[in-house]
């Protein structure tokens, strides 16, 4: 059994997932209030969250979630001396659009990022085996930088209507990263280090 | 009568408010059983000043393994431990939040009382850790780089504040004076360092609001007139520092003084004069306030400069004086940038919303 945390945006979810089978999921959007709603969410899952591993995601995506996120993992983790692995953001939600969108192959994920910067990332499907692969690395543009490098039709995450709008064409589909998705996730892909995925570089300069 | 001495308790204690990551477990005779910090002041250094992201990144790196390594070399178990203590603010959220969600995790996993521990109410209680005997109402200065209050603390949980900064905390203003001066970050240590070859008599510098009628300190016009006499060309470097020191000592004086004379004019019974906060460990400051105390018959206690300075014990010890009142919180407790001691106090004029 695996405890899954995903804080990494505005939605706020945990999950106890045994291989393909959700046994407990709470999930709530809640903007900005992890640290207070995560911990009393675990504590509600059935035998307060009691898992063998913990994976969580570790962005990118809300600087301040994947933080909370990855504390609490790794405070859980400490607590009940089980291992911690993490996954992801981007790659859950590919996973989890490519089963809702039988016909794509292709498609990019596009995240709402820090300073009017949106995180993309493509990926492709393999069918039937659904295997993902990443076609190109995780970067933060803005969107109109995005739009002519995005050539993938289908896009899905919480800033896939922003980069449509820049582009002017494909279909946009809203989705967020949630604890229960991690089940698509192949083995290799919740193995992790538990340590955050920015995306990007510290806003602060060396002064001159 | 014989009172009964309390049921032992042991307390992990985790900080994570500003650039210090720290844990420290601490039972309830003030034995600190272990204590690591990880201080960040090399990531800081490059900017000038803390630069809250940086923190915010660091603490949540660092806080897990320093746990493990408080557990591990004080040969404790989490099962050991009565109750989990952490920093829930105020203080640089980003850090906060890191800190206060280990402890919450900590608590659901090993099922251990959670106390959320105000940061404030740490540096005011642990001068009962350094001195058990010091027993409650004491008034206390704390003086940090985020801070600069007088409070009456009358018992856990329960602040009178006398005054506040209107602007600048004193810590604030050592640090931009040493970044004035070219003495580099942290300014407390390096400012203090510098003044040791200067003299305080050499350059003319104002006390800001010393002998005026409100309780309350300001900081930002001495800042000010440090930048001038810099600029000027007229004046060492060491006295300059010297001079600056002296000037806040003055005013931390006066300020404190004022505060006495009101407290023994409401002949309000206080056990001590006690200063706290990470601007208590500079060792001029020290020797000016003993005196003031023993000019008003009181004794004068200060905790040893590691335990003055942002640390795990502190928030640790808080969290004994709150177990041992059973004062426990929810998981679902709030992270605050700002929290208070004394939420009634009147608005300082002119201050902004530190104080």
């Amino acid at each position: 059994m695996q405890l899954v945390i995903d804080t990494a945006t505005a939605a706020c979810s945990v999950a106890l997932i045994k291989g393909d089978h959700i046994i407990a999921c709470e999930k709530e959007i809640v903007g900005r209030g992890h640290a207070e709603k995560l911990l009393p969410m675990i504590a509600a899952l059935p035998d307060q969250g009691r898992a063998d591993k913990i994976i969580v995601d570790c962005g990118p995506g809300s600087f301040t979630g994947i933080r909370v996120g990855i504390a609490a993992a790794l405070a859980l983790g400490l607590g009940w001396d089980v291992p911690v692995s993490g996954y992801g953001a981007l790659d859950v939600v590919a996973a989890a659009a490519f089963r809702r969108h039988f016909n794509a192959s292709n498609l990019t994920v596009a995240f709402i990022g820090g300073h009017g910067e949106i995180f993309i990332q493509s990926f492709s499907c393999d069918r039937p085996s659904l295997h993902l692969t990443a076609l190109t690395p995780i970067q933060s543009l803005r969107p109109e930088d995005a739009a002519p490098l995005v050539k993938d039709s289908l896009i899905a995450g919480s800033a896939a209507a922003t980069l449509v709008k820049a582009r002017g064409w494909g279909e946009s589909e809203e989705a967020w990263p949630f604890a229960d998705e991690a089940r698509f996730l192949a083995k290799t892909a919740t193995t992790l280090p538990a340590t955050p995925i920015y995306g990007r570089l510290p806003d602060a300069k060396i002064p001159a | 009568m014989v009172a009964e001495k309390p049921p032992m308790a042991l307390v992990l204690g985790l900080e994570s408010s500003c650039d210090e990551t720290a844990v420290a477990l601490v039972d309830n005779d003030g034995n600190i059983i272990a204590h690591h910090l990880a201080t960040q002041e090399i990531l800081h250094r490059p900017y000038g000043g803390v630069v809250p992201e940086i923190a915010a990144r660091a603490h949540v790196e660092r806080l897990e393994p320093l746990i493990r390594k408080v557990l591990d070399e004080s040969g404790k178990n989490l099962s050991d431990v009565d109750a989990i203590a952490a920093t829930a603010g105020p203080g640089l959220i980003g850090g906060v939040m890191v800190g206060l969600v280990t402890g919450k995790a900590l608590s659901l996993a090993c099922n251990k009382p959670l106390i959320a521990i105000n940061h404030l109410e740490g540096h005011a209680l642990t001068p009962r850790l350094a001195d058990q005997s010091l027993s409650f109402p004491y008034l206390l200065l704390l003086i940090s780089g985020g801070h600069c209050q007088i409070l009456l603390v009358k018992n856990v949980g329960e602040y009178r504040r006398l005054a506040t900064t209107i602007d600048d905390a004193g810590g604030e203003a050592f640090d931009k004076t040493a970044k004035i001066l070219g003495l580099g970050f942290p300014g407390g240590p390096a400012v203090e360092q510098e003044a040791l070859k200067g003299d305080p008599t050499a350059v003319p510098l104002p006390r800001p609001l010393v002998r005026s009628k409100e309780p309350h300190f300001s900081f930002a016009g001495l800042k000010t007139a440090v930048l001038r006499a810099h600029q000027s060309g007229l004046y060492k470097r060491e006295d300059i520092a010297a001079s600056f020191q002296q000037a806040v000592i003055d005013c931390l004086v006066n300020r404190s003084e004022k505060a006495l004379r009101k407290i023994e004019s409401e002949n309000t019974a206080i056990n001590a004069f006690v200063i706290a906060g990470g601007m208590a460990a500079n060792q001029a400051i020290r020797p000016a306030l003993t005196a003031l105390a023993e000019a008003h018959n009181l004794p004068f206690v200060t905790p040893a400069p590691w335990l003055c300075t942002d640390n795990g014990a502190m928030i640790a010890w808080a969290g004994i004086e709150r177990f041992r009142l059973g004062m426990i919180d929810t998981l679902d407790s709030p992270a605050r940038a700002r929290w208070p001691l004394d939420p009634h106090a009147e608005k300082a004029r002119g201050a902004g919303v530190k104080a």
